[in-house]
């Protein structure tokens, strides 16, 4: 026994000399030797040669003139990596989905095809019928309790308004404790299908939003009749009042979250997808012309797209930082 | 077409690599290398004499507490430990003893995030370390085994196997991987993190104090982690992650050679048994078996994850309703209605890529999913929990079967035993004695398989029907119905199988131990699973080396006219019908309340 513990000590102080000294330091050496760009981590470098960031972790964009990259479920903080873990048959999912969908997606045929469906989203929803029942908000807050709660928590601002409702409508919160022995004290969140349902009575045809008042300091929220809340909540429940309406796809890559959530490509459909909006506001920006803009992207976008195995593996697909670096390079001196 | 190109591509060259890898490797444990003086030393320092097989476990079961016991008080001191940067405190007392356990198992599931949790001392010395030793321990046991088949009344000293294994192969095999791994962008430096301003500032919000926060980008030894992690099929990674990173695993060249790294050591090993038997036919039976059914989830999972849309985007045409019977209802029976949906206009022609990485190609991630689980590795490219719901499938029977090439040792060792049950089953019904290499199995050597082989459903099936029935695992899920029940099923699958994969959705991390928001249940999730490691590690293990330390004892019978041919494709179909039949009869019932019911019930199920 003596034996089989002095070996395995003697085992394991050699391989923490081998393994843990030894090994690494050797690989670090041949890292700083002969590649040390991808040794320390692929960083990349602006216009103005200052570090902004790597080439192989994606990072948010989210004015008009960049392309964006794929939604992250880890905010794209480098500093812990993480994946939405949504199955397919989680709402959720399709939720967030939608939710990206909303405000981007175009009739593909028909008379207004090309157009934008958001405003026909916003007609639908001040009728304020769905499934041909009344109050849409009361019941897309029934239907997805976890949801309208998640609309509470989102901001403190929209707590602020629940709780506010709440100190005026003490009948609805003494129901609601009723219903619920077990919350005696519910908090905002707890309320959130209660306070939707009410909301929904008082305000057909309304979501909770952001009011700007003349002479107030802060923003306001009360109820709205329009805006990208509304486009992006309930183009789900839009859709389904309208299944058969032919709208154009959205590339798979632009609303799924990638495994990591620092996926630093998008597919080049994804790309040609957003190229209008991104060569319009460039127009705007430097005030060039629109189609001459348009045409440099691409061919900025074409000189970036690489297929991964020299095509064996999978589809065309470009590096959103480079692209976006390039892009500054190219128009923002213009400015 | 070109789906396929990524998953042939593997297979083949897996295949080949395996038949000069078997010849170094059987060489080297055979004792015919020569080494230098110098390496001699330390071989001798380590000697401690021929061992029986019963000394050999001792010294195997010595050993793994001896690495217990370091990898707890590496982890334990992190926070007085330099190369911390970052001070990074304590993890949760249980989540070490996960932890320690997951790696000294080679399991490597991990209740921690790496990029959050870990220091890079931590990631250096308890990770690569245990990830070299454990990967070593079940290529020793095997050894030891095919010394006992072969009639040795002593099976080799385990110090000195161990001594080989990990410096004359996998230290090798790891620099020439890492090596690659670095040209690809991994980065290797022993830097925590670094911040960056990004190219729109302002992008990721504001600090404390209002200005454009930068990013934070954690970096690390990640080559030198990531390339023994994909060779000793350890898994796991050193980020959150792990292999879909794009600093584990930057290009599509690199996802190639990382998924073909964890196929290398297990496709050879099975070559090498037949070699140190002299049986090379046995071994490609054996090994064909394999490659069919790993095969077989392969295609299982890039069909119905890659060329089927991800079915939450997809319509269903007309709602349909169900009576199902229960005499507890009003009426007899409950309606259950999977309505109409209208499908989001999501163009899926690539496949269901939620969770994927773009830049491995379009199959690679399902590819991967099966493979890692048929090699017991556990690394993951792209999210499991996002998998389509039949998809899921290929990684659960992967680790279900546990014997598709499997972890280094472990995995052959796990077919054996349902080698020695078919042989046997086939010996009932002809009536005859069943033998293997000419020796007669007994009582007693079915026995100890059997009791090998009911660990692994024992540990999963008590576990996950407490889990599910109890807060414990209600409290840990994340997703709802069916799906919810998966995610229990796979964490215990995971476990039990030394595999380390997971959907990440369930809640089992308590993280820091001054975390004031841990998951609920982690503390369980964490005693539990790490519970199963161990018997799923070790009792297989023991059983196994005594079973083959029996057998070996006995007198090899001449071959006759009667005796079972252990190298036709007959032989061959024996071993596929035992492993299929009795794989599933163990699990099917999991299958359909998981993945199954997921597949056919609503979509989206619930609010």
């Amino acid at each position: 026994m003596i034996k089989n513990i002095s070996r395995t000590a003697l085992l394991i102080a050699l391989a923490i000399g081998i393994c843990c000294v030894l090994y690494p330091a050797l690989l670090w050496g041949v890292g700083k030797v002969f590649f040390p760009f991808q040794a320390g981590g692929s960083v990349i470098y602006g216009p103005g040669k200052e570090p902004v960031g790597s080439e192989l972790i994606a990072q948010p964009f989210t004015q008009d003139q960049y392309f964006q990259p794929r939604p992250s479920a880890a905010s794209y903080n480098a500093a812990a990596s993480a994946s939405a873990a949504l199955a397919a048959s989680n709402y959720a999912l399709r939720s967030r989905v939608a939710s990206v969908l909303g405000p981007i997606v175009r009739y593909k045929s028909g008379p207004r095809a090309g157009q934008l469906v958001a405003p026909d989203i916003e007609h639908w929803f001040q009728k304020d019928t769905f499934g041909g029942a009344p109050s849409i908000v009361s019941q897309w807050a029934t239907a997805h309790g976890g949801l309208a709660q998640a609309w509470v928590s989102a901001d403190s601002s929209h707590a602020r308004y629940v709780n506010k409702w709440a100190a005026s409508h003490f009948l609805d919160v003494a129901q609601f404790v009723k219903q619920n022995p077990g919350t005696p004290k519910p908090g905002a969140a707890d309320l959130a299908v209660a306070f939707f349902t009410s909301f929904s009575k008082e305000n057909p045809g309304k979501f909770p939003g952001v009011v700007s008042q003349a002479g107030a300091a802060a923003a306001e929220m009360g109820p709205v009749n329009q805006g990208t809340d509304i486009q992006s909540t309930f183009f789900d429940m839009w859709r389904q009042d309208n299944p058969d309406i032919d709208l154009e796809a959205v590339p798979g890559d632009m609303v799924t979250t990638s495994a990591s959530g620092l996926d630093p490509h998008i597919t080049f459909e994804n790309a040609e997808f957003q190229v209008d909006r991104v060569a319009s506001k460039w127009a705007q920006l430097s005030h060039l012309d629109q189609t001459q803009v348009r045409e440099q992207i691409r061919r900025i976008l074409e000189a970036n797209a690489f297929l991964p195995l020299r095509g064996l593996a999978g589809d065309k697909m470009i590096n959103v930082l480079k692209v976006n670096i390039q892009l500054q390079r190219r128009f923002a001196p213009a400015l | 077409m070109k789906l396929w190109i990524i998953p042939i591509g593997l297979l083949l060259a897996a295949t080949l690599c395996a038949i000069p890898l078997s010849r170094y490797f059987a060489w080297i444990m055979d004792g015919k290398f020569r080494p230098p003086r110098w390496l001699r030393f330390f071989e001798k320092a380590l000697d401690t004499g021929e061992q029986t097989w019963k000394s050999y476990a001792v010294s195997l079961i010595v050993f793994n507490a001896g690495l217990f016991v370091t990898g707890f008080v590496v982890l334990a001191l992190q926070p007085w430990m330099p190369m911390n940067q970052d001070h990074k405190g304590m993890l949760a007392p249980t989540t070490i003893f996960n932890s320690v356990v997951s790696f000294m198992t080679n399991t490597n599931l991990q209740h921690y995030a790496g990029d959050v949790n870990l220091s890079n001392f931590s990631q250096i010395f308890f990770c690569i370390l245990n990830m070299f030793l454990s990967a070593s321990v079940g290529f020793c046991a095997l050894v030891a085994i095919i010394r006992a088949f072969r009639g040795q009344k002593t099976v080799g000293n385990f110090f000195v196997d161990m001594w080989r294994v990990f410096v004359y192969l996998f230290l090798p095999a790891s620099i020439l991987f890492a090596v690659f791994f670095i040209s690809q962008g991994s980065p290797m430096s022993f830097q925590s993190s670094f911040q960056v301003t990004t190219l729109e500032p302002g992008s990721m919000g504001t600090n404390d104090k209002g200005e454009p926060a930068r990013q934070t980008i954690v970096t690390g030894p990640v080559a030198a982690l990531e390339s023994i992690k994909m060779l000793g099929t350890n898994g796991g990674g050193f980020f959150g992650m792990n292999a879909s990173h794009p600093y584990e695993n930057p290009t599509a060249a690199s996802n190639f050679f990382n998924t073909l790294a964890m196929m290398l050591f297990p496709f050879a090993l099975v070559l090498m048994y037949g070699r140190m038997l002299g049986k090379m036919r046995h071994s490609w039976v054996i090994f064909s078996v394999m490659l069919l059914m790993m095969a077989g989830t392969i295609i299982w999972s890039v069909y119905f994850d890659t060329m089927k849309p991800n079915p939450a985007f997809t319509s269903r045409a007309a709602s349909r309703t169900y009576d199902i019977p229960d005499k507890t209802a009003p009426g007899g029976k409950i309606d259950v209605c999977k309505p109409r949906v209208a499908g989001l206009p999501v163009d899926q022609h690539l496949g269901n890529l939620e969770g994927k990485e773009l830049r491995f190609g379009t199959s690679a991630g399902a590819t991967y999913a099966a493979v890692t689980t048929d090699v017991t590795c556990g690394s993951v490219n792209a999210e499991a929990d996002a998998l389509n719901p039949l998809a899921a499938l290929a990684p659960l029977t992967g680790m279900w079967l546990n014997c598709i090439f499997g972890g280094k040792g472990v995995g052959l060792m796990n077919f054996l035993m349902f080698l020695i049950l078919g042989i046997f089953l086939a010996g009932q019904m002809v009536g005859r004695t069943p033998e293997y290499l000419g020796k007669k199995i007994g009582g007693r050597e079915v026995k100890l398989v059997v009791i090998a082989l009911l660990m692994h459903p024992i540990m999963i099936l008590l576990p996950v029907g407490l889990f599910a029935a109890t807060p414990w695992g209600m409290k840990a899920e994340s997703n709802p119905g069916p799906h919810g029940f998966t995610q229990i099923t796979y964490q215990f699958s995971s476990a039990s199988a030394n595999n380390g994969s997971a959907f990440d959705g369930l809640g089992v991390s308590y993280g820091f131990n001054d975390n004031p928001n841990p998951a609920p249940e982690a503390r369980a999730w964490d005693i539990a699973t790490g519970l199963v490691m161990l018997f799923g590690r070790y009792l297989p293990i023991i059983a196994m080396i005594a079973m083959a330390g029996f057998l070996g004892e006995k007198k090899s019978a001449p071959f006759g006219l009667g005796t079972l041919r252990d190298d036709t494709v007959t032989f061959g179909f024996l071993l596929l019908g035992t492993v299929v039949v009795v794989g599933a009869l163990l699990f099917l019932p999991l299958a359909a309340l998981g993945p199954i019911a997921e597949q056919l019930g609503p979509i989206p199920f619930g609010g």
